[in-house]
């Protein structure tokens, strides 16, 4: 599904992904892990068609197609999804004229007709049963004044009132309680399909507990340093990343 | 040839009394102003002033259904037509008459033309005492095309007494009108006025709005003015507050496009102490649409403890639009609290981004973003039928797709 080939991005001068290397097929979970700065959210944002960050070499295939030409809403509509690890505030538009919008503007690119209202009142009641979501957040703007918490969670309605083939979920984890955890993870668990997959961009063995990756990888300084199993994320909760980043260091010394 | 010809033409023709006949000698000696007037440096009437016009022309009748298609539907309806009051409300407490004389003692050039060639207009008296619930719109229509009119109105708010107005100038089967409006009001003690101006005449419409307000101690008034339509305004709002604990609200939002232009110069004299001013002033100028603002605020020598707040913030979404934006404070008090803000911008980025990656079109997304933007100011507007109006307007200004009942 998601193909990555040597893969150089960054910002101006600064090269953040440094040739970068990942195939994600249909049905599977991967799970990204790694050193603060290391480039995860920079490798999310370059998948989801962030024009910040300039690519210099390499490609990305998704579905076989070149996505590298889409424009970002291109890319969404083909079905890639990105929960971002500072969900943005929108002032002025409400959660589900935002949703609705989005929805729509999805179809409209498929050659699909509208959402009708009472079709769109449906889908969403079902996903908010699905994530626990109280009803009155629908009318409330954005993201705004949101806790940090609630904005993760809109994140994964967004996700759920979408269905997308690809999910880059970016430290969604982080700032949800527990609950809020078990949760998410169900949700997650549910929409996942033999036709779609997830990327879990995470610092915590902990989601990994509810969600089974099938790989884990180790992103640092701009590459993937070692790929696994389930087992290398309890390996690194228990040793950190010092065991491998100094391996790779030498190796680039 | 030209308007100032038409102008001189007119007055040769008819009997102006001797106050009228020396305004508008006065106004003729240096005729319209131009962009060497400090106060109209960004605002050219040249190309306004230069068309053909008849002056204060009549023409026909406005059917009802006209009204209707034209009005926000509320139950008090004051219509005006070509300046002449065709049709009023019975309201308790309230006096509505057509056109009276009256002088104002300002020095504008606009005001004393208005005085000389003035025919049109309302008169309304809100009596002591007295609050009314129902907003009551103030409709004027224009019938006849390349005509030059005058109206001059008049509103007193007696003493603690409440009113809101919504006032709307449309032209009906014409387009090239130039309408020169004065509106004198006075907030008595006590007093509470709200006041819409919905600004969405023809595409080539031209209206040079004044209002002056003159509030006593303890009165408030809030001034909203909604443009959209029109090729060439011209707003002058001012306030003088003679008497303690006054307080003058204003809020403007402006949407423009093409070649639109919109002038939106206002000025809050602070006469007496305790009294406070608040303006925000919102602008998103689109295409090769042109924005001005000038805000003048003056605190006298002896009056303290004021509270001034202003902001004008203006969204630029094309290289070729233009504001010009100033803040003007004169304070001679010591004891005030006085801050503004200007903010000319873009659109961020980062919200941009995001609304992009779940799907919504580049377009689409900055429609929103400007829609929220310019909404912060609808919020601050009172009567809901006005604020919806004007969420619609916006809607469609912008062009974007999204539901305002939501
Ligand atoms: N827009 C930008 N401008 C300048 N530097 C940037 C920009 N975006 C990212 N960087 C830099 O690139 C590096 C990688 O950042 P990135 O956000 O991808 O890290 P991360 O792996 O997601 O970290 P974390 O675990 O803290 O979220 C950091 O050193 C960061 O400062
Ligand atoms: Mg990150």
């Amino acid at each position: 599904m998601l193909k990555i080939k040597n893969l150089k991005a960054g910002v101006e001068e600064n090269q953040i992904l440094k040739g970068l290397n990942l195939t994600v097929k249909a049905g599977e979970i991967h799970a990204i892990m790694g050193p603060n700065g290391s480039g995860k959210s920079t490798l999310s944002a370059v998948i989801a068609g962030n024009e910040n960050y300039e690519v210099e070499e390499g490609s990305i295939e998704f579905e076989d197609e070149d996505l590298l030409d889409l424009s970002p809403e291109e890319r969404a509509h083909k079905g890639v999804f990105l929960s971002f690890q500072y969900p943005v505030e929108i002032p002025g538009i409400s959660v589900s004229n935002f949703i609705k919008t989005s929805i729509n503007e999805r179809r409209k690119a498929l050659g699909i007709e509208k959402l009708s209202t009472p079709d769109l009142l449906k889908l969403m009641r079902e996903k908010m049963e699905l994530l626990s979501i109280k009803k009155g957040y629908l009318s409330r703007n954005m993201n705004e004044g949101f806790s940090g918490g609630e904005k993760k969670r809109n994140e994964i309605f967004q996700m759920a009132m979408l269905s997308p083939k690809l999910s880059i979920l970016d430290e969604t984890d982080s700032g949800l309680d527990i609950d809020a955890l078990r949760i998410v993870a169900n949700g997650v668990n549910k929409l996942k399909s033999k036709d779609n997959a997830t990327i879990i961009i995470t610092h915590y063995q902990r989601l990994l507990d509810y969600i089974t990756p099938d790989y884990v990888h180790v992103l640092y300084n701009g590459r993937i340093i070692k790929s696994g199993s389930k087992e290398l994320a309890h390996e690194l909760e228990s040793k950190g990343y010092d065991w491998i980043t100094k391996e790779a260091d030498k190796e680039w010394a | 040839m030209g308007l100032i010809n038409e102008i001189k033409n007119y007055s040769d023709k008819k009997n102006l009394s001797a106050d009228k006949r020396s305004a508008l000698d006065n106004f003729l000696e240096n005729g319209f102003p131009t962009i060497k007037d400090e106060e109209w440096r960004y605002t050219s009437l040249k190309k306004t002033i230069s068309g053909k016009y008849s002056i204060n022309a009549v023409g026909r009748d406005v059917t009802k259904k006209e009204v209707e298609k034209h009005s926000l539907g509320l139950k008090h309806k004051i219509i005006l037509v070509d300046g002449f009051l065709i049709s009023k409300p019975e309201i308790k407490n309230i006096s509505i008459s057509a056109y009276s004389e009256f002088i104002s003692n300002t020095n504008e050039a606009l005001e004393k033309l208005n005085y000389s060639l003035a025919k049109n207009g309302y008169t309304i008296s809100v009596h002591a005492n007295t609050t009314i619930e129902e907003p009551i719109e103030i409709l004027f229509f224009n019938t006849v095309e390349n005509n030059f009119i005058q109206y001059r109105n008049i509103i007193t708010v007696g003493d603690n007494s409440q009113v809101k107005f919504i006032e709307k100038i449309q032209n009906i089967d014409c387009d090239n009108v130039f309408v020169n409006s004065f509106t004198h009001i006075n907030c008595e003690s006590n007093s509470k006025l709200e006041f819409n101006k919905i600004q969405n005449n023809t595409p080539n419409s031209s209206l040079i709005d004044t209002v002056d307000v003159f509030q006593k101690k303890d009165s408030v008034s809030n001034i909203n003015t909604l443009i959209f339509g029109g090729k060439f305004i011209r707003n002058n709002l001012n306030f003088e507050q003679n008497g303690t604990n006054a307080e003058s609200n204003m809020n403007g939002i402006s949407v423009l496009n093409k070649n639109q232009l919109a002038d939106n110069h206002t000025f809050v004299d602070h006469k007496s102490p305790n009294c406070r001013s608040n303006e925000m002033y919102k602008g998103v100028y689109l295409e090769k649409s042109k924005g001005v603002f000038n805000g003048k605020i003056m605190v006298r020598e002896d009056s303290q403890k004021i509270d001034a707040f202003q902001s004008n913030n203006t969204l630029l979404l094309s290289e070729d639009a233009t504001i010009n934006s100033k803040p003007q404070l004169e304070i001679y008090a010591d004891d005030v609290k006085c801050s503004h803000g200007c903010t000319i911008g873009q659109l961020d980025k980062e919200a941009l981004f995001y609304m992009r990656s779940r799907g919504i079109g580049k377009e689409e997304a900055q429609a929103i973003l400007t829609y929220a933007f310019a909404s912060e100011a609808i919020n601050n507007i009172t009567i809901n039928k006005v604020a919806m109006l004007a969420k619609k307007l916006l809607i469609n200004k912008l062009d974007v797709d999204l539901d305002h009942n939501i």
